[in-house]
């Protein structure tokens, strides 16, 4: 017996067990043929070992070893269905992956959580309220009485019954001040409704505004609040500029500007080459809505403000259309995963 | 509103800003100068054209004698007094003509003037060019005239043709309902008792504050003029403007407040005007309604409490002298400051109108920026907000696209939707005023903007569709609409991956809202089938939790996906969240310490059999030790007979306290087969 005839015993096995292909039961076959523990072959050789002389033990044992460790390590190779066949199964790793179906979540979903996580962080709680609205909370009670001019901007769906589909979510802010004790610090996202509809404008739309009642508040908090909304929201590079204007329901008010997002003041198509975008209104809440909500304005005092979350996402995402948003296209809404941004 | 530059600096003893310069300044005080652009035609070189955005607060500032106020008072130059001097000639207006104010409320003051002997014809270059300008159409030298004061000034006026007034004489009056009267643009308008008039001895000859009528305007045979400069009521002008769809440049002022004082002013300048550039003599005299002033407004302020407001320390050094340059009248007493408010300030009542006065001067951005302290405890969600974001991340959790879609709709697609248990709940709300009939009801069901939606994606060619929604549902009810928050999605196309794709159904609809309920930490709920005309027939179920409908799901109808011409399945479902709201609340329970035995069973039995009816019996058969029962494979078919389906079950038995023996699993495992043999009347393979 010599280490050729290994080889052959070698040669004939891996034939034996490429012809049982991934067959368990003819693997097994093999496997009692050559390893079994009775009348397997290498039982045979071991056998055979005992009989060789002396000089030719220590060769002869390490070549048998050899085989033996081989035998057992192919056959249990077979057995896991990998080794001989492994030229067939070539992996492309290149091919897609079997993708779960992630979720996305709205762009104006995204944009709002974010605003809350700025402003929960500073202090204010979430409110809601009702969509339909009565014509005291949507505009009486924010010194908008029947027939002011202000309601010209303000076109409105009515319902029934003297209700309408509230134009903006002050008449929450309204609600929270009649029931909620003061000192408040709310912020207030919400769908909104006016009866208008083109390139710029929804018959539906979002609004986010922020309502601080306590006493001592100024106008300094305002800005400062409205800074760092700003700042960190978009980018605290920004400037912030507070433009006198006019709203029924603050006074002082102003419109707030930003930096241009795009040509960073230079002047461009989206800024009408003003170099600044008008993001938020903003003012101290009037006297006249304190005191329709029973609140005494010589004690306290408060600010406001609103921005719509539809122009936000329009400007963060670059989107051209505010009706994409309301389109429901697939593949529009799954472009934004279900995270946003940190 | 359109401001010529020139015009401007004409108010202004000199002017002393650049233009851009001046630009800046009034935007800087809450006058947005949105667009400068040279003015063509006959102006002086360098001048502008500016388009100014006026706030409706401000009317005093909608002319350029009030713009240029706020020039000075941002240090343009002194306003230029005023040339008040008119030449009077002839017979006195008393004898020409008469006013009487019968409806005092409605009209405050009634100034008029006479101009007699006018030739109407072309107004000179320059004032035609003024007017261009600023966006008004030339008309005649008489008609210009009002329209220039208008702009100059900012107190609207009209001029009659004197000789077709009927007894000469101006009354001003309520109108008489049913009243008509074809207005300068040629339109025959039918009046109501709200309306004030202008009316002669016979006939309304004007709608007060909006329109004149046709019928005694100027024309190039007007001889004899009578010039109105009136006040009007605010909100009558409004509701019969309103009324009528009529806007015009004087109704937008009279809304807004027009100045008293100026009624009379304006007269003056634009009688003397008329005289200068279509010939005529101005009879002497002034009829007036109510010469005498009401006694001026006056409010008063604390310094102290200025800067308390405004969280920064604003000097009397500066407060005081701005107040005068608007023309206020400030007299300071220590810390107290009292203000006249002119007539033409109709915007301010409270001393917090006067430190906005005082602030926008100042500088907005001079106001240091000082975060309020934190005086509150943390913020949290509030309302339904913890539940409709909990429901949006469960959403997207099973792999769903958050749509938004209007909350109104087409009646048909409404109702169509809206005939479930689950939305059924109330009377549609119509809208009264829609954009269009299509958008013209609330939904009762978010299924409607939904089923839309894929419909469009699958029109665009989409493979595969997963959108859902979390937003309200409005139902009207006796007391007025009641809000619910719902989750909907709607499924339609193939779902699994590239190598592996088939068409979605009912179970890939269920797994979908099972995922969301569990992941809105709700127990399991049981589902039965349903059926409403919102889905197919024998296509839909009902999900029950705590003896509750909680959602409806299923395929929707055939009809209603044929109104939107879609032919393959939508999978759709709608959850009540407001159902739900106050369940799943996750607990911790034990992990097991003991190992489980698997054993699988299948079982032949009749297809009308339910898998719920299976399982219950054969938890009910089997010890309570065994722990689940779950499906591996479900056949039909080949090797067994019609009528009859093969299912196998995988079973868990696990024992909360010690290890199980294969002999106890095997005669439970087989006990439990025979009291199903004996119960049910299936069979095992």
């Amino acid at each position: 017996m010599t280490a050729p005839q290994l080889q052959a015993v070698r040669a004939e096995f891996d034939a034996e067990l490429a012809a049982a292909g991934r067959d368990p039961a003819r693997v097994e076959e093999v496997r009692i043929r050559f390893a079994g523990r009775r009348s397997g072959v290498l039982r045979e050789l071991e056998e055979r070992l005992k009989g060789l002389p002396r000089e030719e033990k220590p060769a002869y044992g390490k070549a048998l070893n050899e085989l033996k460790q081989y035998i057992s390590e192919r056959l249990e190779q077979a057995r896991r269905g990998v080794g001989p066949a492994r030229e067939e199964i070539f992996l492309d790793v290149t091919l897609p992956g079997r993708a779960p179906r992630l979720g996305s979540v709205h762009p104006v979903t995204l944009v709002r959580r974010e605003i809350e996580e700025i402003f929960l962080r500073m202090g204010y709680s979430v409110a809601d309220g009702p969509e339909v609205e009565d014509d005291w909370h949507n505009f009486e009670a924010l010194n908008i009485p029947p027939f002011h001019p202000a309601r010209d901007t303000q076109d409105t769906f009515y319902l029934p019954g003297g209700l309408l589909l509230r134009t903006h979510t002050s008449p929450v802010q309204i609600r929270a001040m009649e029931t909620m004790e003061l000192p408040l610090r709310l912020i207030i996202p919400g769908r909104v409704y006016r009866r208008d509809s083109d390139l710029r404008h929804s018959p539906m739309f979002h609004q986010v505004e922020g309502l601080v009642v306590g006493e001592g508040i100024t106008f300094a908090h305002l800005r400062a609040t409205l800074e760092a909304f700003v700042h960190v929201l978009f980018d605290p590079a920004l400037k912030v500029r507070l433009r006198p204007s006019f709203f029924p329901f603050t006074e002082p008010s102003a419109e707030v500007d930003i930096t241009c997002i795009l040509c960073r003041g230079q002047g461009c198509a989206m800024c009408s080459g003003s170099g600044w975008i008008e993001i938020l209104g903003a003012g101290m809440v009037d006297p006249r809505v304190l005191r329709a909500c029973r609140i005494d304005p010589q004690r306290y005092s408060g600010f406001a403000f609103g921005c719509g979350l539809d122009r936000v996402a329009l400007l963060k995402y670059g989107l051209p259309d505010l009706r994409l948003l309301f389109s429901g296209d697939e593949r529009f809404l799954r472009q934004f995963g279900s995270e946003g941004a940190l | 509103m359109r401001f010529l530059l020139s015009w401007l600096r004409e108010h202004l003893s000199e002017c002393r800003l650049e233009a851009a310069e001046l630009a800046a300044r009034l935007t800087a005080v809450g006058f947005n100068v949105e667009l400068r652009e040279p003015a063509d035609g006959e102006g002086k070189p360098g001048d502008e054209v500016w388009e100014v955005d006026v706030t409706t607060n401000r009317p005093d500032a909608m002319n350029h004698r009030g713009l240029a106020r706020e020039a000075a008072a941002v240090g343009a130059g002194e306003l230029r007094p005023l040339d008040l001097s008119v030449t009077e000639e002839g017979t006195a207006a008393g004898e020409l003509a008469r006013v009487r104010v019968e409806d005092g409320e409605g009209c405050p003051r009634y100034c008029a003037r006479v101009v007699r002997g006018v030739r109407v014809g072309p107004s000179p270059a320059w004032l035609a060019a003024r007017l261009s300008a600023c966006g008004v159409r030339p008309i005649n030298n008489v008609v210009d005239a009002t329209n220039y004061v208008l702009l100059d000034l900012g107190q609207p006026l009209h001029a009659f043709d004197l000789d077709l007034l009927e007894g000469r004489e101006v009354r001003v009056r309520a109108a008489r309902p049913g009243e008509t009267l074809r207005t300068l643009d040629g339109v025959e308008r039918v009046l109501e008792a709200g309306d004030v008039v202008i009316a002669d001895a016979r006939r309304p000859v004007a709608l007060a504050g909006i329109m004149g009528g046709a019928e005694t305007e100027i024309t190039a045979s007007t001889r004899d003029v009578l010039l109105e400069s009136a006040t009007f009521h605010p909100l009558r002008v409004r509701r019969t403007a309103h009324r009528l769809g009529l806007k015009t440049e004087a109704s937008h002022r009279f809304e807004r407040g027009a100045d008293r004082a100026m009624a009379r002013t304006a007269v003056d300048a634009c009688a003397a005007l008329i005289s200068r550039i279509a010939g005529g003599e101005v009879a002497p005299g002034m009829l007036d309604s109510a010469p005498q002033p009401p006694a001026p407004a006056v409010i008063a302020f604390s310094l102290q409490r200025l800067n308390a407001f405004a969280g920064c320390q604003v000097p009397p050094e500066f407060v005081i002298p701005l107040l005068t340059r608007l023309e206020l009248a400030p007299r300071r007493d220590g810390d107290l400051v009292s203000c006249t408010v002119p007539t033409f300030r109709t915007d301010l009542e409270l001393p917090e109108d006067l430190y906005e006065e005082v602030l926008r001067h100042w500088g907005y951005e001079r106001v240091p920026a000082v975060l309020p302290a934190a005086d509150r405890g943390p913020g949290r969600r509030l309302g339904s907000w913890p539940l409709v974001e909990r429901a949006r991340r469960a959403l997207a959790a099973v792999g769903v696209a958050e749509a938004i879609t209007y909350s109104f709709t087409d009646p048909g697609l409404e109702a169509a939707t809206a005939s479930s248990p689950l939305a059924g709940r109330g009377d549609p709300v119509p809208l009264l005023n829609p954009l269009s009939a299509r958008s013209s009801v609330l939904r009762r069901s978010l299924l409607a903007g939904l089923v839309e939606a894929a419909a469009g994606n699958l029109r665009r060619g989409a493979g595969a569709v997963l959108l859902g929604e979390v937003g309200r549902a409005f139902f009207g009810t006796p007391g007025g609409v009641r809000e619910e928050e719902r989750a909907a999605v709607v499924l339609a196309g193939e779902v699994g991956s590239w190598d592996g794709r088939r068409n979605a159904d009912f179970l890939d609809l269920k797994g979908l809202v099972e995922g969301f309920l569990s992941g809105l930490g709700l127990p399991p709920a049981r589902w039965r089938p349903g059926s409403c005309a919102l889905l197919e027939s024998g296509q839909g179920a009902e999900v029950m939790l705590g003896g509750r409908v909680i959602a409806v799901a299923g395929r929707l109808a055939e009809a209603i996906g044929e109104r939107l011409d879609i032919a393959q399945p939508l999978w759709v479902a709608e959850v009540d969240l407001a159902a739900v709201a106050g369940e799943g609340t996750a607990t911790f329970r034990p992990l097991p310490r003991f190992p489980a035995v698997v054993a699988d069973l299948t079982v032949r039995h009749r297809v009308d059999l339910t898998y719920d009816q299976l399982v219950g019996a054969l938890m009910a058969a089997a010890p309570e030790w065994l722990e689940g029962v779950a499906p591996v494979v479900q056949y039909r078919g080949e090797g067994v007979a019609a009528g009859e389906v093969k299912t196998t079950l995988r079973l868990t038995y696990r024992h909360g306290e010690r290890s199980l023996s294969q002999e106890e699993v095997n005669a439970a495992h087989f006990a439990a087969m025979e009291r199903l043999a004996a119960e049910l009347g299936v069979r095992f393979d």
